[in-house]
């Protein structure tokens, strides 16, 4: 069984919407930092936020007090499935799954919950702050919003969550009564996870992410969400379009000791090499990760072109995944990549240092390796259509 | 019935063997001890000392005693460990003793919080300009996915794929759930799954915040219950395509023949009161096993003992069920969230295996709106071949699974 994409929504800090977002990546723009202060010491860290402008129009009573977090998400899900053109009702409310990535969650919420707990006492908590800290409140928010009444579940982990969520959605999807699965990848930011991700030695103060870099600078965290509405591919690219199709969604691995990391990504892109991509779209951030990642795509997949968009639009981690495949998919379906930002000339990999056209790519892997433990990766395929065949 | 939108429908599937299984909680440390806590009904909640709990109304939790986890922290690398890794370590020694050539295809691990006492320690620290020499180990150590690849590499030393779903109440439950439906699917044939949690001060000060939790004991669907306690554990369970098991001569512990989950949509904390939702996912799971309601002995209830839980799932139980023995076992041993649907799956396991059922302590006098059987009390001796599970969670989510011996 393979699963087609049949809609996409981005919501990222250079705007929302998926052509528009492209657009803005090909011309090789770059978000703008926002400087996010500590509460308790002096230190600035800039981040990656999502313009206002972005959320414009999304007014629902369950979002009146929702945060961030749950809003992206509501953005990006609806925007997916207003592509694929799919209007939820009480007819097919149990036929659509929605899967929802998340990696640090509502942190906006939670830490002024606890705040309050600290600072005045357990009396000063808030009952109404106290659902929006739990993992499965953005879900939970746009399935009351669509009024979907099946199968929901939010996914938790690193940077890898997003592909593991569409790994997830495809063991769900062999449920022949399902017509759609909704994935969504969300992720606010907080000055608290910057402060954390720059103890844990993940985090540069300022922009650039310098990708695959050796001197392991640092990430930019970002916000913002992903989703893609996936449907069973019907065997016929004539009858829809050109699709996108995941072909094979990897299972993932873990890694116990960072050293390890390179070895599963190894074996991860021998499985999804079986068929040779055109570019791959990698999840380099600037961190130590990149290096595992250079190594296993030199070896396994050595002349393959690869794009990461994480210089432009930051480390979004829960939303990340979804990201680069709305990335994987755009490239494929407009036969170019965007310029890989602030790269130095010298790692050996094929990057499309600049706008780069892949007219004829038809298969790309995405990659994602996350910061604690967890790596994914599937392979998406561009089914042309009769007359492409014919001209290839 | 009511109406049906989907999850399940004509499949002909694998069927899936229980082959291992461990557990954690206060109700002691493995199955034996389990077992003999549900047997003699045990109350194990005790009073919170791990931090301060002045304010709060409840005073109370189900906890798992840190002296009996502490036997894994002879290494340094495991004393920087959250109790929640040593916690689903055990759990998983267990299981895995059992069956130690189980090779897992993949994990499916629910919980709710992750390493959330680490979060609250790097927060005070920040916060009253404290010792922050130990924040990377909490920061670390706090994710959700951390305990279970802690396990994993324990127990078999090398990397299984693992997907932790977060569903707030019903984690423990959608784990188990997501991890039958991908092996009766054929897509897998061996997949790991549960759910842990660890107490932590955030949601204990949280629940008590909704007033949902009591500073009384825990009375599951008695007509004077005042809400619920919290607790901490974890569980594991080894399925298997039950026809693979059988060739390689494993020991089958029960089957799970059904699964059920819905979204009800009525509002982020509360249940609808009808019991819609709840209705649906038990309905669901029926249809998914192709039983009738008349063919389930026991049902382990969600019963959290809130007013809201209690009445809209014992309004589900009695228009769904006629009469089947009905007990919530959070009222021995607290709410562990994330943990609670594979613990309580565990206690279904154990009632299916042991022939008894499991008791509803602090019992007095049910509800006057719900017509229930409820096991009140004391444990007791009976013919059990299926048994509903049931756990359902904020923002709606409801699951059910059912378990029979087989052969039943």
């Amino acid at each position: 069984m393979s699963l087609s994409i049949a809609g996409m929504g981005w919501v990222t800090a250079l705007g929302n919407g998926v052509d528009a977002v492209w657009e803005r990546l090909l011309r090789g723009e770059e978000a703008s930092a926002t400087p996010i202060s500590e509460q308790f010491g002096d230190r600035t860290y800039s981040a990656f936020r999502v313009p206002e402008s972005a959320l414009t129009g999304l007014a629902h009573p369950r979002l009146r007090r929702a945060s961030l977090i749950s809003r992206f998400a509501a953005a990006a899900g609806l925007e997916a499935l207003h592509a694929a053109g799919v209007k939820v009702n009480s007819e097919n409310a149990g036929r659509i799954a929605l899967v929802f990535a998340i990696s640090n969650g509502g942190v906006i919420y939670t830490k002024r919950f606890y705040r309050d707990v600290v600072e005045t006492g357990a009396q000063a908590a808030s009952p109404l702050l106290f659902p929006e800290t739990v993992f499965n409140a953005p879900a939970s928010h746009l399935a009351a919003i669509l009024g979907v009444t099946g199968i929901t579940y939010t996914v938790v982990g690193d940077g890898a969550v997003g592909l593991l969520a569409i790994r997830m959605a495809e063991d769900i999807m062999t449920d022949k009564s399902l017509d759609y699965c909704l994935v969504v990848g969300t992720e606010e930011i907080d000055w608290l996870l910057c402060d954390a991700y720059r103890r844990w030695r993940l985090l540069r103060l300022e922009p650039p992410i310098e990708p695959f870099s050796k001197q392991k600078r640092g990430m930019i965290l970002s916000e913002g969400a992903g989703a893609i509405a996936l449907t069973r591919f019907s065997g016929s690219a004539e009858a829809e379009g050109r699709p996108i199709i995941v072909e094979h969604a990897h299972p993932g691995g873990c890694y116990a000791k960072r050293a390890e990391a390179e070895e599963i990504l190894k074996g991860m892109l021998r499985d999804l090499n079986q068929t040779e991509p055109d570019f791959v779209i990698s999840s380099a951030n600037g961190t130590f990760i990149d290096q595992a990642e250079q190594r296993a795509l030199e070896q396994v997949i050595p002349n393959a072109i690869t794009y990461t968009a994480k210089p432009a639009l930051g480390e979004s981690v829960g939303a990340s995944g979804l990201w680069q495949v709305i990335l994987g998919a755009q490239a494929l379906r407009n036969g170019e990549l965007p310029p890989v930002l602030h790269a130095t000339p010298n790692i050996s990999l094929r990057l499309s240092l600049s706008r780069m056209l892949v007219p004829k790519a038809h298969r790309a892997i995405v990659l994602s390796s996350g910061v604690n433990q967890q790596v994914a990766g599937l392979r998406l395929a561009l089914r042309a259509n009769e007359a492409e065949r014919a001209s290839n | 019935m009511a109406q049906l939108g989907s999850t399940t429908g004509d499949k002909t599937h694998a069927r899936v063997a229980v082959v291992a299984a461990g557990v954690v909680s206060p109700l002691g440390f493995g199955l034996a001890e389990t077992l003999e806590s549900l047997r003699k009904a045990k109350d194990c909640v005790t009073p919170v000392k791990r931090f301060s709990v002045a304010e709060c109304r409840c005073k109370t939790a189900g906890q798992v005693p840190d002296d009996r986890l502490a036997d894994l922290t002879r290494k340094l690398r495991a004393k920087r460990l959250h109790r929640a890794s040593h916690m689903v370590i055990h759990a998983l020694k267990e299981a895995m003793t059992q069956q130690p050539q189980f090779e897992p295809e993949m994990t499916v691990i629910g919980t709710t919080s992750g390493g959330m006492s680490y979060g609250e320690h790097y927060y005070r620290s920040l916060r009253q300009s404290g010792s922050l020499r130990h924040a990377p180990t909490w920061i670390a150590n706090y994710p959700a996915q951390k305990p279970v690849i802690d396990a994993q590499e324990a127990v078999f030393r090398s990397s299984v794929p693992c997907e932790v779903i977060a569903n707030a109440c019903a984690s423990g439950t959608n784990a188990i759930g997501h991890a039958f439906e991908c092996v009766r699917s054929g897509r897998y044939q061996r997949v790991l799954t549960g759910g842990y949690d660890a107490l932590s001060e955030l949601v204990f000060t949280g629940f008590d915040s909704l007033q949902a939790s009591t500073p009384e004991k825990c009375r599951p669907f008695d007509r004077n219950r005042a809400g619920m306690v919290l607790g901490e554990g974890a569980a594991v369970l080894a399925l298997e395509n039950l026809e693979l098991a059988r060739q390689r001569g494993a020991p089958i512990l029960a089957e799970i023949v059904g699964y059920g989950i819905s979204t009800d949509n009525f509002h982020i904390t509360q249940p609808d009161p009808s019991g819609v939702g709840a209705r649906l996912a038990m309905e669901r799971a029926l249809l998914s096993a192709r039983i009738s309601p008349e063919d389930v002995d026991y049902i382990n209830a969600h019963g959290t003992a809130t007013i809201f839980n209690d009445a809209a799932e014992g309004r589900a139980i009695g228009a769904l069920f006629n009469g089947a023995p009905v007990s919530s076992t959070k009222s021995m041993m607290g709410h562990s969230l994330g943990a609670a649907g594979a613990i309580e799956a565990i206690v279904c396991l154990l009632a299916l295996e042991d022939q008894f059922l499991p008791p509803n302590i602090n019992f007095g006098t049910l509800d006057d709106h719900l017509d229930l059987n409820i096991i009140a009390n004391e444990s007791r001796p009976a013919v059990v071949r299926t048994a509903l599970s049931n756990s359902f969670g904020f923002g709606g989510t409801n699951a059910s699974i059912l378990m029979r011996t087989v052969g039943a």
